[in-house]
């Protein structure tokens, strides 16, 4: 057993966290504000081989390993959680999925541009009627000479507004049921297809979150990802993986809880003395540090079995639930600690605690890793 | 085109040192990195060899653990690194540093050029460069502002008490840099994977022509601290005879 990073780990995360503190923490509270998407902190991210960490070096990447994504993710979340979450989902679900079911040509043609960071990724799963029940989607795709034809009404797609390819699932034969979903690939300005004006939302809010609308949207034969069919299993594959990155933005979040729950509460004098010695802050200060380093620790492992090539579906789902549901908690309580402070715009904590909620919503709710992780265990 | 050496530390983070609980200082819980002054040295031997050819070797002594320190310093661009390495190294004084250095680049390198940070982020004596720039008898260059290779010669701005002086000097020469010459570089992610493929030549205390005994001695080091007596005294004569008074009682004033 070994908890040590290796010195390449270590190095790159302390260049993530420089990185983030001079590019992304003074910017982070005016991006919220405004509802901004970076795109000058996104083409630092590409200069610097950020955007595709763990996608081999002949297809434009890095060529690390998860782990050093999700300290990249972590890192950069601990900044600002929005920014982290349109990496992770750029690298951990479009990336991944074109890297692991994609022919020779769509890797050249798609991942590549996007493991360079010239190309954003979005996925696009969700509709208005199928949230958690994926099989109730309505959006349908049918072959038409050489050429299939998207229709239907996708919802939540994050990058939609801003995003450069995109995948989308959509039925090819519904009767097949979850043999009937299959994956394609739609680059921008694809006709037919359009994002909706993205939503203004509680928190994560630089991320771009918008509508998808596919009115007889025609891609070549050659975009279907993968097999006909095989879509739900993509889906199923790609959210493993970017669970990994909602963990790593979770362990981001509850990091910066920390980090300005100790400084605050050793400056706050009340009663003549600073709160942090005040057993009931100390005990709430104490608590956090034990569930990051417990979520932190669930979320290396689900990396490092993604790492050793073998299963780590349920692992994965445990540290999305653990991290998520901590990093809720903790933001809470560090509001708490800041008292009215905290509760004021322009207070980290404020906005720590408006992104922490989305993630027990995304990627499969908390009741949806429930799912997961009891159909396993229960096997 | 020009050999460029540049030398650094890896030092111990500030950010992570402690006060302990009896005023001693506590590096349980320290990282490491490469001094300040010292990035900045590296960033401006890799902004000449870019702009000028040539080769640029970083130049470390320390303990054979600093090994993370090698990579990072390769990850900003240098070709090859000097690892001068013994478990003796790790806190020896600037005139033992600046005598390893320059038994190995006087022996082992060729160069036109070597760069210093101007001084450590632990120490800050500002010697190594000067004594090794001595010791190799060449001239040295220090407070260097911005640096130019011209022919033979570099050209160096230096800061100076009243203003900027222009310097010349011919190669081989030492410079010793301030920080404001450039910003270094926060090294991408391939930066630092491909660090550990680049040529690191391992020397140790026996490769060395001779040793070097340290001249100082270290009797205690203790965290500085501050107590506030809330005592207020204003502008008047008679306040500040109190305030000499109250200096005195404190064992301020002797
Ligand atoms: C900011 C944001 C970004 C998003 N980004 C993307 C994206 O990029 N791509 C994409 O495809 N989707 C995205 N989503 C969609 C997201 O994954 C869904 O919102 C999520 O899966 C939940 O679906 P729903 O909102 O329809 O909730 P519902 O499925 O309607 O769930 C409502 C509640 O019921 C619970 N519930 C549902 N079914 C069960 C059950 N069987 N047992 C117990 N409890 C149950 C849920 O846990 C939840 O608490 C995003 C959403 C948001 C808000």
């Amino acid at each position: 057993m070994d908890f040590k990073l290796t010195e390449e780990q270590e190095l790159i995360r302390q260049n993530m966290r420089e990185f983030a503190e001079k590019y992304v923490d003074p910017i982070a509270s005016e991006i919220d504000e405004n509802s901004r998407h970076p795109v000058e902190v996104f083409q630092k991210l590409a200069e610097g081989d950020w955007m595709g960490i763990p996608i081999p070096a002949e297809y434009g990447g890095a060529g690390a390993d998860y782990l050093t994504h999700a300290l990249v993710v972590e890192e950069l979340s601990r900044s600002c959680s929005s920014t982290g979450f349109t990496l992770s989902i750029h690298v951990g679900i479009a990336c991944m999925l074109v890297l692991m079911f994609g022919d020779e040509d769509q890797k050249k043609k798609y991942l590549v541009p996007m493991a360079t960071g010239e190309k954003l990724g979005a996925f696009v799963l969700t509709e208005p009627g199928a949230g958690t029940d994926v099989m109730a989607a309505t959006t349908t795709a049918v072959l038409d000479g050489d050429e299939y034809v998207i229709n239907g009404t996708k919802t939540f797609t994050s990058n939609g507004p801003t995003g450069d390819t995109y995948f989308v699932f959509a039925w090819t034969d519904k009767e097949a049921g979850r043999k009937g979903m299959s994956a394609f690939i739609v680059p921008k300005e694809t006709p037919g297809m359009q994002a909706g004006t993205h939503f203004q939302k509680m928190g994560l809010r630089s991320s771009q979150t918008s509508e998808m609308l596919f009115k007889d949207c025609r891609v070549p034969k050659e975009n279907l990802l993968g097999q006909e069919g095989r879509g739900l299993v993509m889906a199923m594959t790609g959210f493993d993986h970017g669970r990994i990155g909602i963990s790593a933005q979770s362990v981001g979040i509850i990091q910066a809880a920390l980090d300005e729950s100790i400084k605050w509460s050793k400056e706050r004098v009340q009663f003549g003395k600073p709160i942090s010695r005040q057993q009931a802050i100390a005990w709430m200060i104490a608590d956090m540090a034990t569930d990051l380093d417990a979520a932190r620790f669930l979320t290396y492992r689900a990396a490092w079995l993604k790492d050793q090539g073998v299963n780590f579906s349920k692992e994965a789902a445990m540290a999305k639930l653990f991290a998520a549901e901590a990093a809720m908690k903790h933001t809470i309580k560090a509001v708490q600690i800041h008292g009215g402070y905290g509760y004021v715009k322009g207070a980290k904590v404020e906005r720590l605690m408006r992104d922490a909620k989305i993630t027990e919503i995304y990627e499969g709710t908390s009741e949806a890793q429930r799912m997961v992780i009891s159909g396993t265990v229960l096997r | 085109m020009p050999n460029i050496v540049v030398c650094f530390k890896w030092v111990i983070d500030e950010a992570y040192i402690r006060r302990g609980s009896s005023g001693e200082l506590d590096f349980s819980s320290v990282s490491y990195k490469i001094s300040d002054y010292d990035r900045n040295a590296i960033e401006e031997a890799v902004r000449l060899r870019n702009e000028s050819g040539g080769r640029v070797a970083a130049v470390t002594v320390g303990s054979p653990e600093a090994t993370k320190g090698l990579k990072d310093a390769l990850s900003r661009g240098p070709d090859q690194a000097y690892f001068i390495n013994d478990a003796s190294f790790e806190n020896i004084e600037p005139s033992q540093t600046s005598a390893i250095l320059a038994d190995v680049i006087g022996s082992k390198i060729e160069y036109d050029l070597i760069i210093c940070g101007e001084g450590s982020s632990d120490l800050y004596t500002q010697q190594v460069g000067p004594r090794l720039a001595e010791r190799l008898g060449i001239p040295c260059i220090s407070f260097v502002l911005k640096l130019t290779i011209d022919g033979n010669h570099i050209i160096a701005e230096r800061k100076v008490e009243d203003g900027v002086e222009v310097t010349a000097a011919p190669m081989p020469v030492l410079v010793t840099v301030l920080p404001d010459i450039n910003t270094p570089r926060i090294p991408g992610v391939k930066d630092t994977l491909m660090a550990s493929k680049k040529e690191v030549v391992n020397i140790a205390k026996d490769d060395l022509a001779q040793t070097y005994e340290p001249t100082l001695q270290t009797t205690a080091m203790t965290a500085a601290s501050m107590e506030r007596r809330c005592v207020k005294f204003g502008a008047e004569p008679g306040d500040i005879a109190g305030f000499v008074e109250a200096l005195e009682k404190e064992g301020v004033l002797r």
